[in-house]
């Protein structure tokens, strides 16, 4: 099976957006994010692998240490669908509405009762 | 007590529409008319199938950014035209196996119209409405929700 790489990949995992959560304050090293969680380093390291194959975070080396870091472009196509989501069903009935009043001046106009 | 269940897992929306009931009923069944509306804005929507009768289903799908697709789909269980259309939904990969029930009620020139999604458990609905059902999955990420506000300002 082929693995899912993308943003919704990403933040699936409860503790990869904990992580993510972490590094929108400021960028860090595995150590310094390891330090969150209870959960193994190789298990916080697979899962900062991820971040990465998924392009949420760049990993950078700065001398001897590797500095993980959001890259927001990426991020941004969450951003964007938490608008779709948002008040998902307010918003299909609103866009109901209006296309019924669109089609209702239509049918006025063609003068169709 | 069932009712008092089903209110818990219920979400209801009401509106008056001021049309006559047989446009808001066209608009909302004939599948030319839902694929100018179903979709959020900007977003192209296809009907891969819309079988309107009981039993019939349907299925509406729409790319997602990341270029995958997002499928709403189910089943009609109940149609009684002009008043009521019952069918099961799911919203891939958001919502599964939820009932819709829209009510249409005549008033003179316009129409009382009652939209209701009906969750499998109460469990389920607290659980789509902390994913975002209602305020977005951003309500997760609170931190983020900030981080995400700053770039959208930076993007405008």
């Amino acid at each position: 099976m082929e693995t899912r790489r993308d943003v919704f990949q990403a933040i699936a995992d409860p503790t990869r957006r904990e992580i993510i959560d972490l590094l929108a304050q400021r960028p860090m090293n595995l150590n310094a994010i390891a330090a969150n969680f209870d959960i193994t380093r190789p298990a916080i390291s697979n899962h900062i692998k991820i971040l990465n194959e998924c392009g949420i975070i760049a990993i950078e080396q700065v001398g001897r240490e590797r500095v993980c870091k959001i890259r927001p472009d990426h991020l941004k196509q969450v951003s964007d669908w938490i608008g779709i989501y948002e008040d998902l069903w307010v918003r299909k009935i609103d866009s109901f509405e209006k296309y019924l009043y669109q089609l209702k001046s239509k049918q006025k106009k063609h003068g169709r009762k | 007590m069932a009712e008092n269940d089903l209110a818990k897992r219920t979400l209801s929306l009401k509106r008056t529409f001021d049309a006559p009931i047989e446009l808001v009923w066209e608009a909302w069944t004939q599948p030319e008319h839902v694929a100018q509306w179903w979709g959020p804005k900007g977003m192209v929507l296809t009907v891969v199938e819309h079988d309107f009768k009981v039993g019939g289903k349907w299925k509406y799908v729409m790319p997602m950014p990341n270029g995958e697709e997002f499928i709403s789909e189910g089943q009609y269980s109940e149609i009684v035209n002009f008043q009521k259309i019952i069918t099961s939904a799911n919203f891939r990969p958001m919502t599964e196996g939820v009932e819709i029930r829209a009510l249409f009620e005549k008033s003179g020139n316009k129409t009382h119209f009652t939209f209701s999604v009906i969750h499998p458990t109460e469990e389920y609905k607290r659980q789509q409405e902390q994913m975002g059902f209602y305020n977005g999955w951003g309500s997760t990420f609170d931190r983020l929700g900030t981080f995400f506000a700053a770039l959208n300002k930076k993007s405008v």
